[in-house]
């Protein structure tokens, strides 16, 4: 934590970079908060630890670029995933490298609320300690101890980039790539169910959306101009909760994240619903990896999967 | 005050469904929320108050306005019986109460036929609500600092007190009052329920934070509306609809059609001021184009526009925004922030 | 309980074309129900919300005086999908309307008084209803001076009433357009300019209407002048769903314009946040 404060305060002493993007402690104990910073000596507000849910990438992109306007050089604190969201702008033509400065943390994987809670019985959580691979939540009249990867979020147990592919900076020791092997078995999963089945889970999950667009707006692939949910003319979808309508944005929400989704995670943590959003947005990833061997955010010289075209490519979605 | 038992509370509510459309929090996917029941077995006990809110119970997150025809409009059918709502917490019940006086007339208005909101009003004609005293306020709970508490009985028709054994019912409204009058079982409270209530209310109460004053809060935000300080205080809003959504005060609403020139429906939506296209006008103007004016718009209707229209604020202290925020924008720390905010 | 969201049925009678782009376009509309006109009762400056079934509701400002029985007329700028819906109607369809919504000018104060009205671009709407309002119970006002300003001859609405009332002597108009243009022997000149130079008393009353860059900058010329904030009106616009002060869209400040407004005098908008 120390070392990345420091590193910090030297950027902006240094005038390598006008502000950065970090967390802070958050209000409440299994949260944290993203916190802008200018002056150095605020870098002492900064932490790095298992709340660290948020992909402050998104505010690169956030009410049209205005970050981007105000500063001339973005200092931006990441996990692999981040790191792998502004990959994906530098690919997309979103933000020029040259004008942000990525801080790269030794990320060992963000708690779920949902998943305490569910620990704690619904009983709210007051503050939680770690010890060693054990986490202690504390509430008004009980403790529990519970392992770190019963807690984990999904994205984290099957993380296979915690290092960020791309950084100016790194603080602490890398992890280096992580040899998973079921990244994608819940995508396994849900493909071996009958198609009623499959229908009947996403059409129950989807039921429950209440369409504030929390997924969307954390979402740092997610930086259209104007949503084709929010276009009126012509109105393409119906904008009330209806199960029909839920689905159909989620769906295209899915579709237009195809190679662009890393799987941070911000979108699940961010429901306040708690929809399972995961499943659908893996599927599509394990589809561009099978497809086109693409996995979004790595390489910074890559063109993007859908925005490129090879004639090796499978081309049977047009001849059946 | 009349007491039941926990195991009677399924022929309260066999009563209730008489007379009444109940509605008492359920289990809704993994959170909580307020449905019509036919039975106490579906009842989600639960010492915190539901994760969605209660208001959707009077003002739905969509409803039919009105259908369509080549021939006609038709209003939607009648309301049937009136609601009844089981399990409601004081501040939930505050807020019904406040969007009554924003649905029943505006604000200055005199008592015009054209102001009422009739799909409201059909829902809220005759309801019962039963507020439960809170025993275990979370810790984003801060109804204290709006003359409330957690055992804070205006405004309910009933007030309940779950003692851990059995509910105390105590009529407070002249509907209330009637009600419980009307209901056979007469088991009365006695001194040692008294008592009871005595120890729980002041748990309850120590688990409440510090009392933030507000008496200043209204003049001050008018005092640095046009205060750069908005910048700072809007700059992790990711402008989603999360707060608004899951707000029990929060109103604002939008009406569409659904259907084509021969037949369909108009619907009304809740709608959010966080959206960027919620003041878009046709021409491509926006008076609210960035998000710090939409963040402000948010905080100065609640704690300033809504005073000024309706003397109180448009907030019970409920916490549900805190809780659900993606980004932790804390409205008790925007709220701190503004009240010792010395404007440039 | 009668429902305001409920749109009553209006036969549309006439279109007219009002410029050469064809973006401009009046509507006259009819009552269907005869209980329904009975009950209609507006003053100049109220709008109402303007129904396509399918398509949705967008609110537009009353062009016809109260004086003009039976008949509801509206001028729609074709900007947005609703708009657009409408300008595809033919005469005979049946639309819906809801209203008359929000306040009105101020008449009870210009009765006996001196009023000057300035308008630019399609804004003209009410004003053309609080115009004729007016010549229809001439004896009860004073002076009448209009200031109206277009980018060009074409774009004016309402050109034969332009017409007519030049030729009256009861009334003073002063039209003007951006630039030189071929045949255009009236003033030339943006709105506020013009403001400046026809000499203006400031013991009038007046109401401005235009795009909100012309009201920017007339309003200090009026200030300039010597007219007081109270004296001076103008009329808002912003999106609108509802119309009677619910659905927190049309917000400025702790004002709702569907039902504060539209009209406001320049003494109560400096005292709203967001007004300008």
């Amino acid at each position: 934590m120390k070392e990345l404060q420091n590193k910090v305060k030297q950027l902006l002493n240094d005038k390598e970079v006008d502000l950065v993007i970090g967390w802070a402690k958050g209000s409440l104990p299994l949260v944290s908060t993203p916190v802008f910073i200018t002056e150095a000596e605020q870098a002492e507000e900064l932490i790095f630890d298992h709340t660290c849910r948020n992909n402050l990438a998104t505010y690169l992109t956030k009410d049209r670029k205005r970050l981007g306007k105000k500063y001339n050089k973005i200092g931006i604190i990441v996990k692999g995933c981040d790191a792998r969201s502004i990959v994906l702008y530098v690919t997309e033509n979103q933000v020029k490298r040259d004008k942000v400065v990525i801080i790269g943390v030794p990320c060992q994987g963000i708690f779920e609320s949902r998943k305490i809670i569910n620990c704690t019985n619904g009983r709210e959580v007051l503050e939680q300690k770690i010890a060693g691979d054990q986490v202690i939540l504390i509430g008004r009249d009980f403790e529990i101890k519970v392992s770190r990867e019963e807690v984990l979020r999904d994205c984290c147990l099957s993380c296979r980039y915690p290092d960020a592919p791309e950084y100016d900076h790194f603080i602490g020791e890398h992890r280096g790539e992580i040899n998973v092997k079921d990244e994608f078995k819940i995508v396994e999963d849900f493909e071996k169910k009958s198609a009623a089945e499959r229908w009947q889970l996403i059409t129950e999950e989807y039921s429950k959306c209440i369409r504030c667009y929390a997924c969307r707006n954390v979402c740092p692939s997610c930086y259209c101009n104007y949503c084709f949910v929010d276009n009126n003319d012509p109105q393409w979808i119906g904008k009330t909760p209806e199960v029909t309508d839920n689905i159909i944005f989620h769906l295209i929400r899915n579709l237009h994240l195809a190679g662009r989704c890393v799987d941070c995670g911000a979108c699940v943590s961010a429901c306040p619903v708690n929809l399972d959003l995961r499943p659908l947005n893996k599927k599509v990833e394990k589809e561009m990896k099978e497809r086109f061997g693409y996995t979004a955010g790595l390489d910074i010289n890559e063109k993007p999967a859908m925005a490129s075209h090879c004639e090796n490519e499978k081309q049977d979605f047009i001849m059946g | 005050m009349i007491k039941i038992k926990y195991e009677q509370l399924s022929a309260l509510i066999d009563f209730l469904t008489e007379s009444y459309q109940v509605y008492a929090p359920v289990k809704h996917g993994k959170e909580t929320a307020f449905k019509k029941i036919s039975s106490a077995s579906e009842i989600n006990k639960s010492k915190y108050n539901t994760s969605l809110n209660p208001k959707d119970i009077f003002f739905p997150q969509s409803e039919v306005m009105f259908t369509y025809t080549k021939n006609g409009i038709k209003s939607p059918p009648e309301q049937g019986k009136p609601i009844a709502v089981w399990g409601l917490r004081t501040c939930d019940t505050k807020s019904i109460r406040m969007l009554d006086k924003v649905f029943a007339n505006a604000y200055q208005m005199p008592d015009k036929e054209m102001y009422k909101d009739p799909y409201w009003i059909a829902r809220y004609k005759n309801c019962l609500l039963f507020s439960f005293a809170c025993n275990e306020p979370p810790s984003t709970c801060f109804c204290n600092w709006f003359n409330s508490g957690p055992y804070d009985s205006s405004d309910s028709d009933i007030f309940v007190t779950d003692t851990g054994d059995e509910y105390l019912l105590e009529g407070i409204s002249e509907r209330g009052i009637k009600f419980l009058a009307g209901y056979p079982e007469t088991s009365q409270a006695d001194q040692t329920d008294l008592d009871k209530i005595k120890v729980l209310r002041e748990k309850a109460e120590s688990y409440m934070p510090p009392v933030v004053e507000l008496s200043g809060l209204k003049d001050k935000l008018l005092k640095i509306w046009d205060d750069p300080v908005w910048d700072e205080l809007s700059a992790k809003c990711i402008n989603c609809g999360a707060c608004a959504y899951i707000c029990p005060t929060c109103h604002c609403f939008d009406m569409r059609d659904e259907g084509n020139e021969d037949k369909g429906k108009r619907v009304r939506l809740w709608d959010c001021c966080m959206y960027q296209l919620f003041t878009k006008e046709a021409s491509g103007h926006n008076p609210r184009e960035l998000s710090t004016y939409r963040v402000r718009q948010r905080v100065m209707h609640k704690y300033n526009y809504f005073v000024e229209n309706y003397q109180q604020f448009l907030c019970t202290g409920c916490g549900r925004c805190i809780k659900v925020c993606p980004v932790n924008m804390d409205i008790r720390q925007i709220i701190q922030k503004i009240l010792t905010y010395k404007e440039v | 309980m009668s429902n305001t969201y409920i749109p009553i049925p209006m036969k549309l009678e006439r279109i007219i074309n009002e410029d050469p782009d064809r973006t401009l376009r009046t509507f006259d509309l009819s009552f269907v129900n005869k209980q329904d006109e009975e009950k209609f009762s507006y003053m100049p400056g109220q709008f109402c919300e303007f129904s396509i079934l399918g398509k949705g509701e967008s609110p537009f400002g009353i062009a016809s005086s109260p004086s003009e029985k039976g008949l509801l007329k509206f001028t729609v700028s074709r900007t947005g999908s609703v708009t657009q819906e409408i300008h595809y109607l033919q005469e005979g369809d049946i639309v819906g309307i809801r209203g008359p919504l929000g306040n009105w000018y101020p008449d009870e104060k210009l009765r006996g008084k001196d009023t000057v009205i300035i308008g630019g671009g399609f804004a003209f709407t009410t004003l053309r209803s609080m115009i004729v309002y007016m010549l229809d119970h001439r004896q009860e006002y004073g002076k009448i001076t209009v200031i109206y300003g277009a980018r060009s001859p074409e774009f004016f609405i309402f050109k034969d009433e332009l017409k007519e009332w030049e030729a009256r002597a009861d009334i003073t108009l002063h039209l003007t357009i951006d630039k030189p243009y071929p045949g255009w022997d009236k003033l030339i000149g943006f709105v506020p300019t013009v403001t400046k130079e026809v000499g203006l008393d400031p013991s009038a009353y007046v109401i401005v209407c235009g795009p909100p860059i012309m009201i920017k900058y007339t309003l200090p010329v009026l200030s300039e002048i010597g007219f007081e904030d109270s004296k001076i009106f103008t009329s808002l616009e912003r999106r609108m769903k509802c119309g009677i002060g619910k659905c927190g869209r049309c917000g400025i400040g702790s004002k709702y314009i569907c039902i504060d407004g539209p009209v406001f005098s320049l003494e109560e908008l400096k005292k709203i946040p967001e007004s300008f």
